[in-house]
């Protein structure tokens, strides 16, 4: 079963982190085991909910359908890796002040999907939010909130 | 009765929209999810093979392979763990309930696709996951069924050999002088209908850590439950075990919607080999399990007759129910709830004097079915709601003048009804006026053709005025026949020696926003910002003993344990501050932090002198007399009765005429959940309660094929809500308080979906009403959209 073993050399919220990992060790499992970054969260394991998004590259991916070894000598930034240490950045905060989560569990997915969407339409209208907002799931909200947050951010940021 | 969006009194925080304070920690990433609790080193990760026949006899396992994997540390069948963990069963006194056991790995006969037959115990998930593959596990399939009416059949396989049938619990009754009512009436209409079986879908799946302590010969359990206290004392129960040697935490949980208020097989099996192999033992559900193993929910069947007379009055209703239980019965609330629940709710808003029942909870070779959000609330409000639609287009009367005629009036509060549920207060007439006047019914009705059909869809309008029973206490629940629900919560309230406060409670969180509700019930009683107040629940070392979260009880039942314990916390503090401000206890007054004499508020100490006093952290003895060291107190809270919050949904949907598509472009609700905690949160509950129904209504189906195989194990094949398909509510609240419990709070987290199953289904029916608009079974996917259309008929 434990095919050789290969180094990997990735760099997440900014420390690199040069381990060797088994060829089929998921990225989301990089990330929680090796990383200790707990935040990034695993829904559904075939790519459908959205909650374990991180941003690669400036790319969001599934961590769940991604391998470690896809990552070498990538950036990688995890929900643990926006806020600007006690402050929360803006569209953080926007999903606080607006209410947008309630378990929480998929709310890191979200965060990272949007830092991408937000990078690239920086004035997205609420179609184009929901849009995009269509590819992580929340069972809690029913959305709304989540809207109402991205919208509010855009103001902020 | 207040009509309003915020707070009730300036200056309280009771009432006030406050974000919560648990989201710092969940929008960094810091929330500890039960697969984020730190494991121990040597920690060993199981995974269960499941059994893929939907009813079979083990003939025999072959372990030998999957053992002699590198990593593996032991493979356990069923024969091997029958004494350490013997077959466990929900066992309550009731006519007409049968008890049944499970196992928690199968020693001979397999039940359902996704029982358990063995599990694995190996260093990694990866590696425990790879020896499953090398278990070998053979057959002999017996007959099976999947479907309720099936399952009734005299010739119906058995799913349980030592009981004479497939019916695990029945019961009905009937009002004095219903036969005469019901035949005297002027019409009788009959109808069936279907409600479709959903899974829970939580964004996180279940899972368990448990951690054997060397020290003590104990167990911590970690798991992600609703109900840290139940779960301990059924497992202490099931393994023999005395309740010292167990210890439950519910960490961060990532949804909980009612499937994980139940004890699983994996949290007994993950405790049982944790003491067995001394070592710390995880099991991590993934998303198929989840679908194939978490309790699903509904599944039901209603045979419904309304008597009513011509100007739309409703004089006796007749309820024949069938549940799907799935193959076993569970604890702690065995398959009584659904059975019972659909016709505590089916008179809701109604005021009709006659009532009869039956109802019957059937094995079959399907998951178990629970909980779910409403439990049967939805089902049968769909079924009522349905009925006044027909009753209005029989007689040709607008169907708001129908239920304007038969829901409980504003003078007729506190009102009991047909089933002897009491309504203390409540705002049905004025819900449903106000959802009326924002969507512009008259203006909707005048510009709605008769076929409906505009620019190539079917735009329809559809009205619910739901109840919600939350709320319960103990006498509800020993009168429901549920030993096992205790029915009251506890808090505990210190005033720490740094003059902070601490509060914990018997509940469990699952993302209702409990450590910022309850701090503001807190911040009212002690005079503090929430800020100052820390809320813990969720573990039993550290929690005192209560029911848990489930059935809409939070700021009921566990909101009025705290404001209880922190009122006879205040009482405590006034008697300290009155001594160190030489006052009496009386004249105190507990604001901004501080305890002052009142009316001269020049004279005051703030609650960090007052603990250091009481925590004799002082130069001199500050002591009053009869008083004992220490400034905290614990208090139970029991409400008497059920709260019943009520609301009116109005949704407005458009039919695709090509492709049978259902669009919900408009969604109402005004909701009265009495006196409001929170009004964000509230509006929270209720619009993803409403996503929750609207993804009944229109995609969600569990669906096994004739030989029990899931079908819809993935979320490409089991469709929940995403943002494209839930509209944003239009929402108002009104607030009727609760007058017999002590906050004035009645539940909120379930009305959401109550409204919402027939709401859509109604506005979907009017849309369709040109071909008879009879909407009775649910979902309404495309393709029975277009059934309803092609081949409508009836009424």
């Amino acid at each position: 079963m434990s095919a050789a073993r290969r180094d990997v050399r990735i760099t997440v919220n900014g420390r690199t982190y040069a381990v060797s990992v088994e060829p089929r060790l998921l990225l989301v499992d990089f990330l929680r085991h090796e990383c200790g970054l707990t935040g990034t969260h695993v829904g559904c394991a075939h790519g459908v909910c959205g909650a374990c998004t991180v941003v690669l590259d400036g790319a969001s991916v599934r961590s769940c359908l991604t391998f470690a070894v896809q990552a070498d000598n990538s950036e990688i930034t995890t929900v643990e890796g926006l806020a600007d240490g006690e402050s929360l950045n803006a569209l953080q905060r926007a999903f606080h002040e607006n209410h947008a989560l309630q378990c929480g569990y998929c709310t890191p997915g979200f965060l990272m999907s949007l830092t991408e969407f937000l990078r690239e339409t920086p004035d997205p209208s609420e179609a184009e939010i929901r849009e995009r907002l269509s590819g992580n799931l929340c069972r809690c909200t029913g959305y709304a909130n989540i809207v109402r947050a991205v919208q509010a951010a855009v103001q902020e940021m | 009765m207040s009509t309003s969006d915020t707070a009730t009194d300036a200056g309280t925080w009771v009432g006030r929209t406050v974000p919560r304070k648990e989201d710092q920690r969940l929008l960094r990433g810091f929330g500890t999810y039960i697969d984020d609790v730190p494991e121990p080193r040597g920690t060993l990760h199981l995974a269960m093979l499941r059994s893929p026949y939907a009813h079979a006899r083990i003939l025999s396992i072959d372990t030998s392979e999957a053992e002699a994997l590198d990593g593996v540390v032991a493979v356990v069948t069923g024969a091997d763990i029958a004494e350490l963990i013997p077959p466990f069963a929900a066992d309550y006194e009731k006519p007409g309930f049968k008890v049944s056991h499970r196992s928690a790995l199968a020693p001979d006969t397999v039940r359902f696709v996704g029982d358990g037959v063995a599990l694995v115990l190996a260093e990694n998930a990866y590696i425990a996951e790879d020896a499953l593959g090398l278990i070998f596990a053979d057959y002999e399939p017996l007959p099976s069924v999947a479907d309720v009416e099936d399952a009734l059949k005299p010739d119906a396989p058995r799913i349980h050999a030592d009981l004479d049938d497939n019916i695990l619990i029945e019961g009905g009754n009937k009002t004095d002088g219903f036969d005469e009512v019901f035949e005297a009436a002027d019409n009788i209409l009959r109808e069936r209908f279907r409600v479709n079986r959903v899974a829970g879908t939580a964004m996180e799946p279940r899972g368990c850590l448990a951690v054997y302590e060397k020290a003590d010969d104990s167990v911590t359990l970690w798991t992600g439950t609703q109900v840290p206290h139940l779960l301990r004392v059924g497992i202490a129960r099931y393994l023999g075990w005395s309740e010292s040697q167990l210890r439950v935490v519910a960490p961060d949980v990532g949804g909980g919607f009612g499937p994980k208020m139940y004890l699983y097989p994996e949290e007994l099996l993950t405790v049982a080999m944790a003491r067995q192999y001394r070592s710390p033992v995880k099991w991590i559900e993934d998303r198929l399990e989840d679908f194939l193993t978490t309790f699903h929910a509904r599944d039901h069947v209603y045979d419904v007759a309304v008597a009513y007379n011509n100007d739309g009055t409703v004089q006796a209703v007749e309820v024949d129910v069938l549940v799907n239980s799935g193959a076993y019965s569970n604890y702690p609330m065995g398959v009584n709830l659904e059975p019972f629940q659909g016709p505590l709710n089916m008179p809701g808003p109604y005021r009709f004097r006659q009532f009869a029942y039956t109802t019957k909870g059937v094995a079959t070779n399907t998951c178990s079915t629970g909980a779910f959000r409403g439990v049967s609330a939805p089902c049968v409000t769909f079924a009522m709601e349905g009925m006044m639609d027909r009753i209005a287009r029989h007689l040709g009367i607008d169907r708001v003048d129908v239920r304007r005629r038969n829901i409980v009036r504003p003078d007729e509060f506190p009102y009991v009804n047909v089933v002897n549920q009491l309504y203390v207060s409540g705002s049905y007439v004025e819900c449903m006026d106000r959802a009326l006047e924002i969507v512009d019914y008259e203006n909707y009705l005048a510009n709605q053709p008769p076929e409906r059909l505009v620019d190539g869809k079917y735009r329809g309008i559809g009205i619910a005025v739901v109840t919600e029973l939350g709320g319960q206490g103990a006498a509800r629940y020993k009168a429901r026949s549920l030993p096992d629900l205790p029915g009251f919560d506890t808090a505990h309230v210190e005033l720490e020696p740094n003059g902070r406060i601490l509060a914990t409670t018997s509940f469990a969180s699952q993302g209702q926003g409990h450590e910022t509700t309850f701090a503001q019930i807190i911040a009212d009683e002690l005079g503090v910002s929430i800020g100052d107040i820390t809320i813990r629940g969720g573990d039993t070392e550290n929690s005192p003993f209560g029911t848990g979260t489930f059935a809409s009880r939070g700021a009921v039942v566990a909101g009025g344990a705290v404001m209880r314990a922190s009122g006879d916390l205040r009482e405590k503090v006034k008697k300290f501050a009155a001594h160190l401000l030489e006052a009496s206890a009386d004249d105190i007054v507990l604001e901004d932090g501080h305890a002052h004499v009142q009316g001269v508020r020049e004279m005051r100490v703030s609650l960090y002198e007052v603990a250091r006093a009481a925590y004799g952290l002082t130069d001199s003895m500050q002591l009053p007399e009869g008083e004992e060291f220490g400034l905290e107190a614990i208090a139970t809270y029991d409400p008497p009765a059920s709260s019943i919050s009520n609301a009116c949904h109005v949704a407005c949907v458009a039919v695709d005429a090509a492709t049978g598509l259902v669009e919900v472009e408009r969604y109402i609700v005004v909701h009265d959940c009495g006196r409001v905690v929170n009004p964000l949160l509230v509006k929270g509950q209720v619009q993803g309660g409403v996503a929750q129904g609207l993804g009944q209504a229109l995609f969600e189906e569990v669906l096994y094929d004739s030989d029990g195989q899931l079908l819809s194990a993935t979320l490409m094949d089991y469709l929940v809500p995403t943002a494209l398909d839930v509209p944003t509510l239009e929402m108002e609240h009104i607030e009727s308080p609760a007058t017999d419990n002590i906050g004035g709070f009645k539940g909120a987290g379930e009305g959401g979906v109550i409204g919402a199953l027939p709401a859509i289904a109604c506005a979907v029916g009017d849309a369709l009403v040109a071909f008879g608009g009879n909407v009775n079974r649910l979902p309404l996917r495309p393709d029975a959209v277009l059934e309803l259309i092609e081949g409508g008929n009836g009424a």
